[in-house]
């Protein structure tokens, strides 16, 4: 059994939930974990995460690497991997991951699988899954020799709460050939639709197929019902409607009562903003759709059939 | 100034999938394939330079089999000077590193100030390829990128994160940046683009041509398959009426109405 090290992320001074998931993720790998925490004043955060499972912690703590920054990053990595000699590297498919990770591989001259939801060890390599297609297959992918680098979905596994207590060691990594030069974070801007505050919510995709019928067919059935208007992805991407109402990672994420889906395949991105709702209506035409695995009650049909209809019957129901 | 744009032909996000025999790949009997929409995003970041100036020399390159041609096409006719086909199967059926090895010998050789790639594509959904090349090539970079704002020497981007919050990052030039889905509006190609797209050159290569011969892949795919369908949602049957009828004793039921 070789070594996996896990790069985990600072995020707002402490190290993310989704890098003691990656403790889990490494345990169940089998073999030696080491780790990696990069930042400035992060002393105390990479023991908290040695004490946790992460076992022996490289400690890269810089004032040149207190914000993110590919090129430094990327070297803080590559000095882990060569002082653990790692032959699985893990980060998470975060923003800094998905920047970082595939530059690793690249330089490693090592095979890279991302946003992967299970590792497993199998013979000499590893076995990675993840999903394709924007969510619609499975694939099952394998390295074998030779060190990889995966990035793993955030929430795949539970977060490490306890493990054997590890150590750190100070980690000196030479930034002076970092190009990128971080500037600042700009907050997203309050904008006056706030879908974490609605009971219901309905969302259209790009099944609704034209901007018009949002405000004719999307939005009368969340009036009729007192809830909210919101969006997938691609319809954002689109210009149909603003940024505010997209629903998912990169927009709003929502637990409403009840959470109506409608032309919406359910790409990764937009279910991890909609999937803790308490109960989820889908209406797609794709029997096949992602969608009807997180949704609690589906219809196979035209949403331009059933919508209006249901708006109908929800206002007959209020009188 | 010369920017590359790097582009994959995928599959048509409505297209119906079906696994192929080897059980690794999907059929790609009876589909429609068109660019991946990211990269559509990013030959627009390229082709707003060149509106702003003429003599910028905006080059696509993809790899793939013949069909990529019609991609390619479809590029030149939206304002791309040229393109390169690496119509090679070997680069085809490579992992993500083995394509980043044939795009950067194809970077180093044609030297651009900015190379535009699009975050992902809509097949592999990997994400890996842009910062290997920029690595592979010694190119800064960033990725997932909605917007950018060039100047002598420097491209300034903003990276999506998470929540709507936005990264804001310089570049010295030459850059690779990797652009995010809805980063702009993106234009359609006119009938007079078509027309003139069809005296543009597309240069065919094989990655030999550009000196990359180590394309045994690190990572292969074992299998593809439906994903387990876990409980999922109970599927209503019935007339319109009879469908509407349940939803909104649903609804009731949960004291939502």
């Amino acid at each position: 059994m070789g070594t996996t090290l896990i790069v985990a992320e600072i995020q707002n001074g402490k190290i993310r939930e989704a890098s003691y998931e990656l403790i889990t993720l490494a345990n169940g790998v089998g073999g030696d974990v080491k780790s990696l925490v990069i930042g400035s004043g992060v002393g105390d955060a990479a023991s908290e995460f040695a004490s946790k499972g992460g076992g022996e912690t490289y400690v890269a703590d810089d004032a040149s690497l207190a914000d993110y920054s590919v090129d430094a990053y990327n070297a803080a990595i590559r000095a882990a991997v060569d002082a653990s000699g790692a032959d699985l590297v893990l980060l998470s498919n975060t923003p800094q991951g998905w920047d970082v990770a595939p530059r690793v591989a690249a330089g490693l001259d090592a095979g890279f699988v991302s946003d992967c939801f299970k590792v497993e060890a199998a013979g000499d390599g590893f076995t990675f899954t993840r999903r394709v297609f924007n969510g619609k297959l499975d694939a099952q992918l394998s390295s074998t020799g030779g060190p990889v680098v995966a990035t793993v979905q955030p929430g795949a596994c539970e977060a490490a709460e306890s493990g054997a207590a590890g150590s750190t060691t100070p980690l000196s990594v030479d930034t002076s050939g970092a190009r990128t030069k971080f500037v600042e974070i700009k907050v997203a801007e309050s904008t006056g639709v706030d879908l974490t505050k609605a009971d219901i919510i309905v969302s259209g995709g790009r099944g609704v197929g034209d901007p018009e019928k949002f405000p004719e067919v999307i939005e009368p059935l969340a009036d009729s019902l007192g809830g909210a208007m919101g969006a997938s992805r691609p319809v954002v991407d689109a210009g149909w409607l603003p940024h505010p109402y997209q629903v998912g990672s990169s927009g709003q994420v929502v637990t409403p009562k009840l959470y109506i889906a409608a032309g919406i395949s359910g790409a990764i991105q937009h279910l991890v903003g909609m999937k803790g709702s308490n109960f989820i209506i889908a209406i797609n035409k794709d029997p096949d759709a992602p969608i009807f695995e997180v949704a609690d009650i589906g219809v196979v049909a035209d949403l331009f059939d059933i919508v209006p209809a249901l708006t109908d019957a929800v206002k007959a129901a209020k009188g | 100034m010369k920017v590359m744009v790097c582009l994959k032909q995928v599959p048509h996000q409505d297209a119906k999938l079906d696994i192929d025999g080897s059980g690794t790949w999907i059929s790609e009997d009876n589909i429609k394939f068109e660019i991946n929409s990211y990269d559509t995003y990013a030959l627009e970041e390229a082709l707003r330079i060149k509106d702003g100036a003429a003599d910028t020399d905006v080059v696509v390159v993809s790899i793939g089999p013949d069909r990529v041609t019609q991609a390619l096409r479809t590029a030149l006719g939206m304002g791309a000077d040229r393109a390169i086909h690496v119509n090679d199967d070997s680069a085809a059926s490579s992992d993500s590193l083995g394509a980043a090895k044939v795009i950067a010998a194809i970077a180093k050789e044609e030297n651009p100030d900015l190379i535009f790639t699009g975050f992902m594509s809509d097949d592999a959904n990997f994400s890996a390829l842009p910062a290997m090349v920029a690595e592979l090539v010694g190119l800064s970079s960033a990725t997932g990128v909605l917007s950018t704002e060039l100047s002598d020497g420097n491209i300034r981007v903003e990276r999506e994160l998470e929540g709507g919050a936005l990264e804001v990052v310089d570049l010295p030039t030459p850059a690779l940046v990797a652009v995010q889905s809805g980063a702009n509006q993106v234009r359609y190609a006119s009938l007079k683009g078509i027309m003139q797209a069809k005296k543009k050159p597309v240069d065919v290569k094989t990655a030999a041509d550009v000196g990359v011969s180590d394309l045994a892949p690190k990572v292969t795919i074992d299998k593809i398959y439906n994903p387990p369908k876990a409980d999922g949602a109970e599927i209503l049957e019935g007339s319109t009426d009879e469908v509407v009828a349940s939803l909104v004793g649903k609804i009731k039921e949960l004291g939502l109405l």
